[in-house]
């Protein structure tokens, strides 16, 4: 086991801000600890990473205890923090040189790391610049160079793509999958359930210190009782058609508002038919029609009750 | 390991244009204002030989007790008089044309003609008083009782002897180095930016940098003492630059102990960036707050010691003692002052002394706090 968690615990005087927290990171995988704001999951970290105190609980990375005194351990973690963690007064080329050269000795090593992280993350154009010059989505991909360019077996990303433009943010989950790809366990913290489902095999999601769900995204998906959410554009509904399409079989919920109808039901092979055969049976005009399948959003609004993002 | 830390943070400091201008730009802008402000300062109060002209006439030949008190007062290596005999067309010349500060016409009462008022003319004008009472004196005791008279002359010479000048060193006074000496040490606790930047970017509860560097696999402690060896060469290297800025472009006297007084500044420049590093740990807030903690502190020991109202050193000295014992500035200002004025070294040595006691307290203290390695929250 990379990671091994058990019973974690962690009290800001009467807030419980991790509730027994109990996890298991295996090699090669890339886990998702997904939950909104404030959910616990860099407290979480914070703690892995023995940088926290904790009340309770066991952590072992790589099966041995981790301390802050474990150095053996650090030298092959590569942490990715939420908050860009570079200096301001060092050029991008150097940033990447300090952060290495904490880990790696060898003078020739660490030029060819840091060149290859350089590579990787696209700065080749950029060596010379100070942080202040680069745009936002240029400075989190310098603060994953400084994450990984020791080559580290476990890689912790928290939040790397806050505030990033689209472009950047596919950029840095594409160089993600190919870091696990070279063989890194992969730890990425995110409130974007999108990125989650993208880029991580098996994934976490955490409310309020405490975890609500575990599995791969396919495994979630089925915890919950939506098998398909089916929205329609319609212009003028009336009450009697809304009752009239609750009682299809295998619906379960149906809400119109601000001219749409959003149709959930159970799986099902023709759920969207039926709908379709009742729309045209009652000549109800309407403009888009779509069905999705739930996702994460779905999971976590129907075990906690709210969206995702509150 | 400590070669790459020194050398990055070396590299972060330098580069850190803020930091450079408080520590090093200021404090040499400051030391040229002081420079413009107090030039002269010391030439008002300097005595010089004062010029004056003697009328001669009969009054004056017949005056023999008058010839022989300004042949001695025109005599030493540094006379109080140069005096000229001359009419008196010529003296009225010379006065007009500031060549003499006065002349004196002999007789009862003795006459004294100037052009202007002024220290020099106030000094003339005291002699001649004090001349003419002891003058006087001695005509009237004579007149009553002579056989007194030697007696009284013998007191009238003890008399002269009520004071003696004791000089504790080679040193000439100079009440501006004061000011500069302030300066200098204001300078050393300047160092403080230095310590709370280590100490900023050492606790992880601090910046972000400081969590990352905590996540390494290198010694904290370590990490905070390779970094702060770069702090203080850099700040020694700036304190030096001052000190070469005062002593060759502004020609301040720092005494004949120049080496005491680079250690003296090493010191200071230790105590500036462990204080620092001690408010960084102890002071509760943001970075803005802990730098406003350390500009206030150095401004407050200043005053204290008297950079920017020079009586207030005595002041604090006669009144407060304990208070200047505290402040790093006063005690550091104090121990330049010691070099310069004292030759033994009993107050340096306590100076140096109460120096080395700040900067271990300030070390323990800092320690204590940032040797743990986890925190209760970040």
């Amino acid at each position: 086991m990379i990671v091994h968690v058990e019973n974690l615990v962690k009290r800001y005087g009467e807030l419980t801000a991790i509730d027994h927290l109990s996890m298991d990171v295996r090699q090669g995988e890339i886990f998702g600890l997904l939950g909104p704001n404030g959910s616990g999951k860099t407290t979480a970290i914070n703690c892995i990473l023995s940088l926290l105190k904790y009340d309770k609980g066991m952590i072992e990375i790589f099966d041995k205890p981790m301390t802050p005194y474990a150095y053996d351990i650090k030298k092959d973690i590569g942490i990715v923090m939420q908050n860009v963690a570079v200096f301001e007064e060092l050029t991008v080329y150097e940033n990447i040189d300090y952060f290495c050269g904490l880990y790696i000795k060898d003078k020739t090593q660490k030029e060819a790391y840091v060149n290859e992280a350089i590579a990787f993350v696209g700065l080749g154009d950029f060596i010379k610049f100070y942080p202040k010059k680069l745009s936002g989505g240029l400075l989190r991909r310098l603060n994953i160079a400084c994450g990984i360019a020791h080559k580290p077996k476990l890689i912790i990303l928290d939040e790397p793509t806050v505030a990033v433009d689209p472009q950047s943010r596919n950029k840095i989950l594409e160089g993600i999958v190919e870091l696990n790809r070279q063989g890194a366990t992969i730890i990425y913290t995110s409130h974007y359930m999108e990125e989650v489902e993208q880029i991580c095999s098996r994934i976490m999601i955490l409310d309020k210190g405490r975890i609500i769900a575990e599995g791969s995204k396919e495994e979630l998906k089925s915890m919950i009782s939506l098998g398909e959410k089916i929205s329609v554009e319609v212009f003028n509904l009336k009450d009697i058609h809304v009752k009239e399409i609750e009682a299809l079989p295998n619906i379960t919920s149906v809400v119109y508002q601000d001219h749409t109808l959003v149709i959930k039901s159970h799986k099902g092979k023709d759920n969207l038919e039926s709908v379709l055969n009742y729309v045209r049976k009652n000549g109800i005009n309407f403009g888009t029609i779509y069905s999705e399948k739930p996702t994460l959003n779905d999971v976590f609004l129907e075990i906690t009750g709210k969206e995702l993002r509150d | 390991m400590f070669i790459h830390i020194f050398k990055y943070r070396f590299k972060s400091l330098i580069r850190n244009k803020s930091m450079i201008f408080w520590t090093l730009v200021f404090p040499l802008l400051l030391a040229t204002f002081f420079s413009l402000a107090f030039s002269g300062l010391n030439d008002h109060e300097r005595f010089n030989t004062i010029n004056i002209g003697i009328i001669k006439d009969d009054n004056y030949e017949k005056d023999f007790a008058f010839q022989q008190l300004i042949q001695m007062l025109s005599k030493d290596e540094k006379p109080m008089f140069s005096a000229s005999l001359m009419n008196e067309e010529e003296a009225k010349e010379k006065l007009v044309s500031n060549s003499i500060d006065g002349f004196i016409q002999v007789g009862s009462p003795m006459v004294l003609t100037v052009h202007q008022k002024g220290f020099n003319q106030s000094v003339i004008k005291l002699f001649l008083d004090q001349y003419s009472q002891t003058y006087s004196a001695v005509i009237n005791i004579a007149k009553e009782d002579s056989t007194v008279l030697k007696d009284v002359i013998t007191k009238l010479e003890e008399g002269a002897l009520y004071t003696k000048e004791f000089q504790l060193s080679q040193a000439n006074p100079d009440n501006t180095l004061m000011y500069f000496y302030a300066l200098i040490a204001m300078s050393c606790l300047y160092g403080s930016f230095f310590g709370l930047r280590e100490v900023i970017d050492i606790q992880a509860d601090q910046s972000p940098h400081a969590a990352r560097v905590n996540l390494s696999p290198v010694h904290k402690l370590k990490a905070f003492i390779y970094s702060g060896a770069s702090s203080v060469l850099i700040h020694t290297a700036e304190l030096m630059v001052l000190l070469a800025y005062l002593y060759f472009g502004l020609g301040i006297d720092f005494g004949h102990q120049f080496g005491l007084v680079i250690l003296t500044t090493i010191l200071g420049s230790v105590v500036g960036i462990t204080m620092g590093a001690l408010i960084g740990v102890v002071v509760k807030g943001g970075e803005g707050i802990k730098s406003a903690v350390c500009i206030g502190v150095s401004m407050l020991g200043s005053f204290l010691s008297g950079m920017m109202y020079g009586e207030m050193k005595y002041i604090i000295d006669q009144n407060a003692p304990i208070i200047g014992r505290l402040n790093p500035i006063h005690v550091l200002a104090d121990a330049f002052y010691a070099l310069y004025y004292y030759d033994d070294y009993e107050r340096y040595s306590m100076n140096a002394l109460s120096l080395v006691a700040f900067i271990l307290i300030f070390s323990i203290i800092t320690y204590r706090i940032i040797r743990r390695e986890k925190y209760a929250s970040i």
